[in-house]
């Protein structure tokens, strides 16, 4: 290939690099390997790993321990998807263009509204845009300019995701309190009139159910938008966000179609009403026809994007999610409607098993007593949780939750229990006697 | 045609589901859910069909050659997926104790160190999620850092006429004014533009290197010493780091923030638009702004190495929730395995692959040269490109009538993914070519022959291409018009 080009060595065709610039050292890294070698390492390194599949686990906080039936991973992976890039040439891409439309249509059904976009990175950055987007549709008639209202009770980490991706907008942040029920101050809401958006979350942080939700559009109206992030499981038993007024639904995708997977490939769920979709983010598939009049899919509203719009695009995100929605599609497929109600009632199930195991403990109490929950709790504890943490953890192979001190300094004796389908009974029985044993140990 | 919203069997038919462990749970009556949603009641083989039929629709790197330029479109090696679907992975929590991640976080260190050396950078997040997402990250460190040394006035970002789309929106999502710059005519980057417009008000310039015509910046080191002298900090675009990895770096360049895409560079695989990978790396001066948190390895006093979070001082927070797309991580991990310190041979490959395709279609052999109706020209002439090249459509249209886009459907017909369209907008009629170092010569050859074959065609065939793909030429404009985003589900 060299010499028919007329090149001698492969260093003329690095020799339009200038000296100054040019790299002379080999890379100091290792050795090569094969493919067996390599193989080999990585099962060793992932094996001193400790899954929350390999023991009972009480984790959750936004990441779910769940059940991804065989065939998601094994269809998802066919080539034709997996090293598929974006889908610009329709013609060659019905397969995952349809996919997608499918998805949104899934997605669509679930949170009860009209349009969903293909995905986001992850439940936070759905937020985040879903309040950018709000701005750029309201600010112009809002009386409190580029403000949003977000709930207290969110988790820390998206609430910075939040902060980042706001500040160069220079949009206001301001904070919805909660009474000591856990519930939302409706109260206060009335404050967020006129602002652009205000951004709660069913269920909550802490796993609280909030009726007073259903109240927030009748006293924000028209020109402030509802945002809602959800457990999108949780829809096969509560009522869907479009149906108490809400513009815009956000949520962690992953308890369909992927496990935990150490926070990532995840994905956002992104979907909205008819007036954000010339501001909302992300790719959108539409219903077209080719040449010949036949039903035919392709990307659509590109003109929001970067590669067209550059800075004026309204998100700058090019790589998204794709194959992980899909995978969500499949597990939702698969499901149906019934198989998503049944989920929700596994889950909330496990939930009720799980806290009226622990409530029957002496010393152990609920944060919130007369909270309905879905998939989590909170507990207070005579002592740290982070103690009561590490005993289950070397002394019971048991992963009791998060130390809810983690996100909010001063709850060192809170513990955030989550149980999703996952958890059996015995799985309840082993936590409380883990638990009993504990509370022993002290008095 | 296969329509998911066709099923409608028995209820519950897809998958049999274990009993709740328990009933007595209750659900406030105005949040009950009243209809659930019209989703599909379909068995697990009519579920499979219907994605396997879909798979037939698609085309993947897996179908066939697919020179998308700027995508990198390299063989995804199979082990890698074996791997990420392994236990000890897909069910890791991202917030469990360090001491249940210590084999992940032992590859999050390793993949730190490895991506800071190939780019010359002192540290490394790997929590961004895309390309996109470290370019926004990068630029919210360097605004923080600028606002901790008292500089918070610069708010103002240069980019090149031919940046990816993604530059300029990721630094305008974090506030900054966008100053674009012309090309020279010869595509390369114009420094007396670039010298009219740094100041005191100059946050950075991002830019990639080789540029999208896929030619290396002979003065990047000028450019950089211009933005630095006015205060500025210099952004490298990795999207083309295909190109010059070991042969020199971002760091020697003079760079002060760049990003990576494991999804191009590092074998991620693109899954049909994502997940990829963003990580990203930055000098000393910027480490301690990086999104929290950072894996540091520490050894105790028997030698046993132990990993823990660090988080920097400084830090920007989050712009993931969790840690990234670990999954791109640990395929990239493996993916570098297999070069190890050889891996400056994978940008060698990918070179030579460009310039041979690049030669191949330009030097016609006679025959062949006789009944073409136009050639392309080259987008920014010079002996040698790098990773990917450019062609301009513009002689082939002014003689024939048949456009840039018409050869690239044309292409589709051949069985091959058709070469960028339209980038960089600086080229007329552009197709933008990069075959990556995972094809072959003989895979080369014949597209070069096919394309050139396709010069020679009759230009209505071509105009009306594609023929002989799953549908024919779509409507763009009616989607558009008419935004059917979703199945109507019609339950008559």
């Amino acid at each position: 290939m060299l010499s028919a080009m007329g090149l001698s060595s492969m260093d003329d065709l690095f020799s339009d690099i200038p000296e100054g610039v040019r790299r002379n050292a080999p890379l100091d890294l290792p050795e090569p390997q094969t493919e067996e070698e390599i193989l080999r390492e990585a099962q060793m390194l992932l094996n001193t790993n400790i899954s929350v599949d390999s023991r009972p686990s009480f984790l959750g906080a936004g990441l779910y321990s769940n059940y991804v039936p065989s065939m998601v991973p094994m269809l998802a992976t066919r080539g034709e998807f997996l090293t598929a890039y974006t889908p610009y040439q329709p013609e060659v891409s019905q397969g995952m263009l349809q996919a997608m439309w499918e998805f949104q249509t899934m997605i669509s059904e679930l949170v009860g509204l009209p349009i969903s976009n293909v995905s986001m990175y992850d439940a936070s950055t759905a937020a985040a845009e879903a309040l950018t987007c709000s701005v750029r549709v309201h600010n112009r008639k809002a009386s409190q300019k580029s403000t949003i209202y977000v709930s207290e009770l969110i988790p820390p980490h998206r609430m910075s995701v939040i902060h980042n991706y706001t500040q160069g907008a220079e949009i206001v942040i301001k904070t919805i309190p909660h009474g000591e029920d856990g519930l939302l101050d409706i109260s206060a809401v009335n404050s967020a009139e006129g602002a652009c958006a205000i951004y709660v979350e069913q269920p909550n942080a802490l796993g609280l159910l909030d009726p007073g939700i259903c109240e927030l559009k009748s006293i924000i109206g028209e020109n402030t938008a509802l945002v809602v992030g959800v457990q999108p499981v949780s829809l096969g038993l509560i009522a869907p966000p479009g149906d108490y007024g809400a513009d815009i639904v956000v949520g962690e995708g992953q308890p369909f179609g992927i496990g935990p997977t150490a926070g990532g490939p995840i994905y956002g769920l992104f979907a909205c009403s008819q007036a954000y979709i010339r501001q909302m983010p992300g790719r959108i598939v539409g219903q077209s026809m080719d040449s010949d009049g036949q039903q035919a899919f392709t990307l659509t509203l590109s003109t929001r994007e970067q590669h067209i719009r550059r800075h004026r695009a309204t998100s700058n995100i090019c790589s998204n999610e794709t194959l992980i929605a899909l995978m969500g599609a499949m597990h939702m497929a698969l499901l149906g409607p019934e198989g998503l109600e049944r989920l929700a009632q596994r889950n909330a199930g496990a939930c009720a098993a799980t806290k009226a195991a622990l409530l029957a403990l002496d010393g152990i109490e609920s944060v919130h007593p007369n909270g309905v929950h879905f998939n989590e709790f909170a507990i207070r504890l005579p002592r740290p949780a982070a103690d009561l943490l590490s005993f289950l953890d070397e002394e019971c192979d048991i992963t009791g939750g998060l130390d809810l001190s983690q996100w909010w300094p001063g709850r060192e004796n809170e513990l955030l229990v989550c149980a999703t389908d996952q958890i059996d009974t015995e799985d309840v029985e082993e936590l409380a006697e883990g638990v009993q044993d504990w509370l022993e140990g002290y008095e | 045609m296969s329509d998911l919203f066709a099923f409608n069997g028995a209820k519950g038919a897809g998958y049999a589901q274990p009993a709740p462990i328990s009933d007595e749970y209750t659900i406030p009556s105005e949040l009950q859910r009243n209809t659930l949603p019209r989703w599909p009641r379909a068995s697990e083989p009519e579920i499979v069909r219907h994605y396997t039929w879909l798979s037939t629709r698609s085309h993947g790197i897996d179908s066939g050659f697919y020179p998308l330029g700027s995508c990198t479109m390299k063989h995804n090696p199979r082990v890698n997926e074996r791997i990420v679907q392994m236990p000890g992975m897909n069910d890791l929590h991202a917030l469990a104790p360090a001491s249940h991640l210590q084999g992940m976080m032992a590859i999050f260190h390793e993949m730190q160190e490895m991506l800071a050396h190939c780019a010359g950078m002192d540290s490394v997040t790997l929590q961004p999620v895309a390309g996109a997402q470290g370019e926004f990250t990068a630029m919210r460190c360097i605004q923080e850092y600028h606002r901790e040394i008292g500089e918070s006035n610069r708010d103002k970002v240069i980019v090149p006429d031919s940046a990816h789309g993604t530059n300029p929106a990721s630094a305008a999502m974090c506030g900054y004014e966008i100053i674009e710059i012309p090309s020279l005519e010869n595509g390369r980057l114009d420094l007396d533009a670039l010298r009219a417009v740094v100041g005191d008000d100059t946050a950075a310039m991002m830019i990639t290197n080789p540029s999208t015509l896929g030619i290396f910046e002979p003065e990047i080191a000028e450019a950089a010493e211009i933005v630095h002298e006015a205060g500025g900090q210099m952004y490298y675009d990795g999207a083309n780091f295909n190109a010059i990895l070991g042969k020199t770096n971002p760091g020697l360049m003079g760079f002060d923030a760049v990003h990576y895409n494991l999804h191009k560079t590092f074998s991620q695989p693109h899954g049909g638009g994502g997940p990829g990978a963003g990580p990203i790396g930055v000098k000393a001066h910027l480490s301690d702004y990086l999104p929290a948190p950072l894996v540091v390895a520490d050894e105790d006093e028997e030698g046993e190495v132990w990993f823990d979070w660090y988080e920097p001082p400084k830090s920007i927070g989050k712009v993931q929730q969790w840690h990234g797309n670990s999954g791109a991580t640990v395929r990239a991990w493996a993916f570098y395995r297999r070069y190890g310190r050889d891996l400056e041979k994978m940008s060698e490959h990918a070179v030579l692959n460009a310039n041979y395709l690049r030669y191949r279609i330009m030097n016609p052999s006679e025959d062949v040269a006789k009944s073409i109706h136009a050639m392309p020209v080259d987008g920014a002439p010079t002996d040698v490109v790098k990773h990917e090249f450019t062609l301009s459509m513009t002689p082939v249209k002014d003689v024939t009538g048949v456009t840039g886009k018409d050869i690239a459907k044309r292409l589709l017909d051949y069985g091959y993914m058709s070469p960028t369209l339209y980038f960089p907008m600086i080229v007329p009629e552009c197709l933008m070519f990069e075959p990556t170092e995972t094809e072959s010569k003989e895979a080369i050859d014949q597209f070069a022959d096919d394309f050139l074959h396709i010069l020679t065609e009759d230009p209505e065939l071509v105009k009306t291409a594609p023929h002989d793909t799953p549908v024919k030429r779509v409507d763009e404009v009616w989607a558009a018009r008419n935004l059917i985003l979703r199945h109507p589900i019609d339950e008559s």
